[in-house]
């Protein structure tokens, strides 16, 4: 870590920052530049699956009915995306989906929130593999779950012809095919993944940038300061763009599911 | 935390995606709308050299079926 403020202090690290910065070398073997087996973001997703394990085992191993401060805190989590995210979007029968959908939600939270914890300082989603990963999940589960309530046929059948006139069918049908296995898997692992990969950069270019100026002339130093000030701020957005995007991700998959348990008129 | 069950007022699911679900539902259609049809434009012009006609056609036929879509999956059911 000094290495890196040695780095920038001596005016070694490039500007612009590049996707390069978003290679971290490998940790076993340690320092290897081509080796992507283990690195800082394998450590990290080992760290926020461990930390979430512990966390709900130890707020929820000796439930109270008048709650601890930590089991209030965990029934909080829970309680929230049961009622605001699966009761809200599916109806009474989302409550069954709701450990999936509390488990994404802090999945998403907590790796996205490691953009901005001091030492972790960028977020594993911001490599399209991870996003990608958890769309896959929420795709295979919302068809999973469109066939096995309707069945195959039915479940193809309503979510490929929309009640519309016969002879306009040929021009929707691609489009609600299109839409519906193509964009949607797509758009949600693009949106997480692009906000994240875009928020790690905007903070590389002010703070990089406020050394690059520094470095350049002694005359720019006031300027680097409110470049680095811009980082300051950047970084309170990019937390407001961390539970948003934790959010909108369940919020999304709540969606689909909703959409393939959804009944015909 | 799974043991409160009491039923809750929203029932059970109905047709229309509600809130920001709806929302990129309508775009995810306007979107595809224009993509799928604009490729299959292109691809027509592709095959019968007409210099970008069939492309264009494509983009407006699937921004209307985008649109009519919209209208018959979201529009308040009379």
């Amino acid at each position: 870590m000094f290495g890196q403020a040695n780095v920038l202090a001596a005016g070694q690290a490039a500007f612009p920052p590049s996707v390069e910065d978003f290679y971290l070398p490998s940790i076993l073997p340690w320092g290897a530049h081509d080796s992507y087996w283990i690195t800082k973001f394998t450590a990290m997703i080992w760290i926020a699956v461990g930390v979430l394990i512990i966390f709900f085992l130890a707020t929820y191993r000796k439930p109270q009915l008048v709650p601890t401060k930590k089991q209030w805190f965990a029934e909080s989590i829970y309680g929230f995306v049961r009622n605001n995210i699966s009761v809200d979007m599916i109806g009474h029968a989302g409550v069954r989906f709701a450990p999936y959908f509390t488990t994404l939600f802090c999945f998403v939270l907590l790796t996205n929130a490691f953009a901005i914890i001091p030492l972790f300082q960028i977020s594993p989603n911001s490599h399209i593999a991870f996003p990608a990963i958890l769309a896959v999940i929420s795709y295979l589960l919302f068809n999973y779950i469109g066939i096995r309530h309707h069945g195959f046929v039915k479940y193809f059948k309503h979510a490929l012809i929309p009640p519309a006139p016969w002879y306009i069918l040929p021009l929707l049908i691609p489009i609600e095919a299109f839409s519906t296995f193509i964009i949607r898997p797509f758009s949600l692992a693009v949106r997480l993944f692009a906000n994240m990969f875009a928020g790690h950069m905007l903070l590389l270019v002010f703070t990089l940038g406020g050394f690059a100026m520094l470095n350049a002339n002694a005359w720019l130093a006031p300027i680097s300061v409110v470049s680095w000030v811009m980082t300051v701020a950047l970084t309170l957005l990019e937390a407001l763009v961390i539970i948003l995007q934790a959010y909108v991700f369940t919020v999304l998959s709540a969606s689909y599911i909703q959409g393939a348990l959804a009944e015909e008129h | 935390m799974a043991d409160d069950q009491t039923p809750r007022p929203s029932g059970a699911p109905d047709d229309v995606p509600p809130g920001a679900g709806q929302g990129w539902t309508a775009l995810s259609y306007l979107i595809a709308g224009m993509l799928v049809w604009g490729f299959i434009g292109w691809l027509v012009d592709q095959w019968l050299d007409t210099g970008g006609i069939a492309t264009g056609i494509g983009f407006v036929l699937g921004m209307a079926g985008g649109v009519i879509l919209v209208i018959r999956r979201l529009g308040t059911p009379t």
